[in-house]
């Protein structure tokens, strides 16, 4: 009972004190926080809010690209505007974006120096206690302790795990340590307490090309982003193993990278069923944000195996037909943002000759950014009577080079065992 | 001089036709009268017809709606007569003819009707439609990946065939009120012969798109075999049931083909501006058992450098500018 009691002891004097340092913190750097917001200007009201932190005297403030992708992708629509501490409201020009790792710099005009944020110079250490500010859901801004719990293992784009609430409207707000130095931007929950951040070296590093030679175009600039990512996670995709794993009798590729999580699942259990059916899925499990209805960055993977128990070949055929009628891209994107999907087919054998495919192979461009696609290619075997492989793969936001180097690679490496 | 008298319907087809050798002919409604018209309009004693060795004459008999000249609309008392003269009476008409009268050349009984006898034999429209019955059985069975009763296919079957008979049936209808010869059974014999012939096509289409890659330029052919099946059914349709003339023949066969086959590609247009922007890829993703495969495969370099095309295709695609901006 005593040991109970003062533990709690321990516990609320721990909770008092991150209270004293988070007030301390918010007073002191009250200024130096904002309101993001987009209006709209045909009803002259916000479209989307969001947190943001000055980072230089002059007037220089750090929030997340999806506050502000509104404004970077149609500057016409929208007007940009902060709202500081005072209540004070006033307009903001778009200096530079990284729509990889989901930042922005925007910039407000000042006569004289502000207080602002340091960058932190090195990363928390696990269990670092971290304050994360900013304006959840319009109601004024806040501050709410939570932990460094390292970098998320399993992902391509770096994330900080942060246990605490991030809520809707904190996005682009700063999360700072005991000393008031910024070590991540708020962009993302994942509910219950689970808050992911952008590391601080992401927007270090923005800063610093921004100090170099600021972006000309910030079309440009997400146009070479977007291609630079896709060129990199391709890469990485391609040089990794791929391992062949066995599905019923066939074998087909799993890509061994960290960031792709595969899944399974058969009805081997269902013995009444005419057809065995064995599915493998893997998926990058993140996609790049460009705007509210155009999502890129996407991989999907899929196979299924289907085994006929009873059926004729004939019949099997158009049960495996029935299943390919729908195959379609892994990521959303509108009607201003791309093409519609343009197809080829044909029937064909892999080097080995080990498998013979009916190959569907379909591409759409995007509008903005020339040499990026969404890439959906499905495979069947045609070559057994009671057998049937499905492979199918979709990719988005790839450049023609990377698409068919990833496709020659992905149609080789299907087969029968 | 000997006359002849054609009662004949508004729509000018012929209903009784009679020949005289005397010099007087009566026509009313009276039954004394040597042409007997059954119509209320019609008087008891309405026109005569006299010969005076060289002419024939009208002579309205003070009948109550009077007698016209159908081509002049002038009153017919006292009109001499031509061959070819209609005369309205009430609202009957009846034509006169002189033996002289010259007729059209007669037209030999072509290969089409000795076929088309041929189709009409009970055993070649039996083993017609028993052909059409199997083969949507078995398509419905191929579809169901389960067990299937024969009595789960009947029911889909039996549908199809009203379905399918109906044309004929309402083909041989409209001939029929139209003072044809109906031959509905010739008219089932040539539709369910289409059928037959259009599944098969429907078969080689199906063979064809999985043989073929996108790339062969020839493959949209297999797309007019099915028009030209339905153009030859309405033209037989129309050989049979009505007797007109070869021009106005093709002419009906090409605009029911036209309605058809325009009313389901505007249809699938129409559905297609619906969905303002399609964001799944069409296409064609037909395949067969390996028994079917005829074709050879390619490699897989082929296809990845086929698809360049495709990338250029798209990429001129994503540079056209909405029209609305």
């Amino acid at each position: 009972m005593k040991f109970i009691f003062s533990t709690l002891l321990i516990l609320a004097s721990c909770v008092s004190y991150a209270q004293e340092q988070a007030e301390t913190i918010f007073k002191q750097y009250a200024p130096s926080l904002y309101q993001i917001r987009l209006i709209d200007k045909a009803s002259g009201e916000k479209s989307s809010i969001g947190s943001g932190f000055q980072i230089t005297a002059n007037g220089l403030i750090a929030t997340n690209y999806h506050v502000i992708s509104g404004y970077a992708r149609h500057p016409e629509k929208y007007l940009l505007e902060y709202l500081d501490s005072q209540g004070q409201k006033s307009t903001l020009s778009l200096e530079s974006v990284d729509v990889t790792n989901d930042l922005a710099l925007v910039k407000r005009e000042l006569n004289e120096d502000n207080t602002f944020f340091e960058i932190a110079p090195h990363a928390p250490i696990k269990g670092e206690e971290l304050y994360s500010l900013g304006n959840p859901n319009d109601l004024g801004m806040i501050v709410v302790p939570g932990t460094y719990n390292g970098l998320k293992a399993d992902s391509f784009s770096d994330r900080i795990h942060f246990t605490g609430s991030v809520n809707s409207g904190m996005s682009g707000g700063p999360v700072v340590n005991k000393e008031a130095q910024v070590v991540g931007i708020n962009v993302a929950t994942s509910g219950n307490q689970i808050g992911w951040l952008v590391p601080h070296d992401k927007l270090r590093a923005l800063y610093q090309d921004y100090l170099d030679a600021p972006p000309t175009s910030i079309e440009e600039q997400m146009k070479q982003q977007l291609y630079a990512n896709q060129k990199d996670l391709v890469s990485n995709l391609l040089q990794s193993n791929w391992e062949l794993k066995q599905l019923g009798s066939a074998k087909v590729p799993v890509v061994d990278v960290p960031f792709v999580k595969c899944w399974g699942e058969s009805n081997a259990d269902k013995t009444e069923d005419k057809v065995l059916i064995v599915v493998a899925n893997c998926a990058l499990n993140e996609d790049t944000y460009v705007s509210s209805k155009f999502y890129t960055g996407t991989l999907d993977m899929e196979y299924l195996y289907l085994k006929s128990k009873s059926l004729s070949p004939t019949k099997f055929y158009q049960y495996v037909q029935a299943r390919i009628k729908s195959a379609g891209p892994s990521n959303d994107v509108s009607k201003d943002d791309a093409t519609e999907f343009e197809c080829q087919h044909d029937l064909i054998s892999a080097k080995e000759n080990k498998i013979s495919n009916k190959a569907i192979f379909c591409t759409r461009a995007y509008k903005d950014y020339d040499d990026l696609f969404d890439v959906v290619y499905l495979g069947v075997s045609v070559d057994r009577y009671e057998e049937a492989l499905i492979s199918h793969f979709a990719l988005a936001g790839v450049s023609q080079e990377s698409a068919q180097a990833f496709m020659a690679k992905f149609m080789e490496a299907v087969s029968w065992k | 001089m000997e006359i002849i008298i054609e009662e004949i319907s508004r729509g000018q087809k012929l209903i009784s036709r009679h020949k005289f050798a005397k010099s007087e002919i009566n026509i009313g409604r009276g039954y004394h009268n040597d042409i007997i018209l059954s119509d209320p309009h019609v008087c008891a004693d309405h026109i005569c017809l006299s010969f005076n060795g060289d002419m024939w004459t009208v002579n309205d008999i003070d009948s109550v709606n009077g007698s016209f000249l159908d081509e002049t609309k002038d009153k017919a008392h006292g009109h001499q007569l031509k061959s070819g003269d209609i005369i309205t009476l009430g609202k009957s008409q009846v034509r006169i003819i002189f033996p002289h009268h010259p007729v059209p050349e007669s037209i030999a009984i072509g290969p089409i009707e000795n076929l088309l006898n041929v189709a009409k034999h009970p055993v070649f429209i039996a083993i017609n439609v028993l052909v059409f019955a199997s083969i949507i059985a078995s398509l419905h069975y191929i579809n169901i990946p389960k067990e299937v009763h024969l009595t789960q296919l009947l029911e889909p079957t039996i549908k199809l065939l009203i379905l399918a008979v109906t044309w004929p049936l309402f083909v041989s209808l409209i001939s029929h009120l139209m003072k044809n010869d109906a031959r509905v059974l010739t008219q089932i014999s040539v539709t369910f012969l289409s059928l037959n012939v259009l599944l098969l096509g429907d078969f080689i289409e199906t063979f064809v798109n999985f043989n073929t890659s996108s790339q062969m330029p020839l493959r949209y052919l297999v797309l007019i075999f099915p028009v030209a099946v339905l153009f030859t059914l309405f033209w037989l349709n129309t050989f049979i049931g009505f007797h007109t003339s070869a021009k106005r023949r093709y002419i009906t066969a090409a605009a029911l083909t036209l309605l058809l086959v325009g009313g389901s590609f505007a249809n699938s247009q129409n559905k297609k501006q619906k969905q303002d922007f399609v964001k799944k890829p069409s296409y064609d993703s037909t395949i067969m058992s390996p028994t079917f495969q005829f074709s050879n495969t390619e490699t897989v370099d082929k296809f990845v450098k086929d698809s360049d095309r495709l990338f250029d295709q798209v990429k001129e695609e994503a540079k056209k500018k909405p029209d609305n901006e």
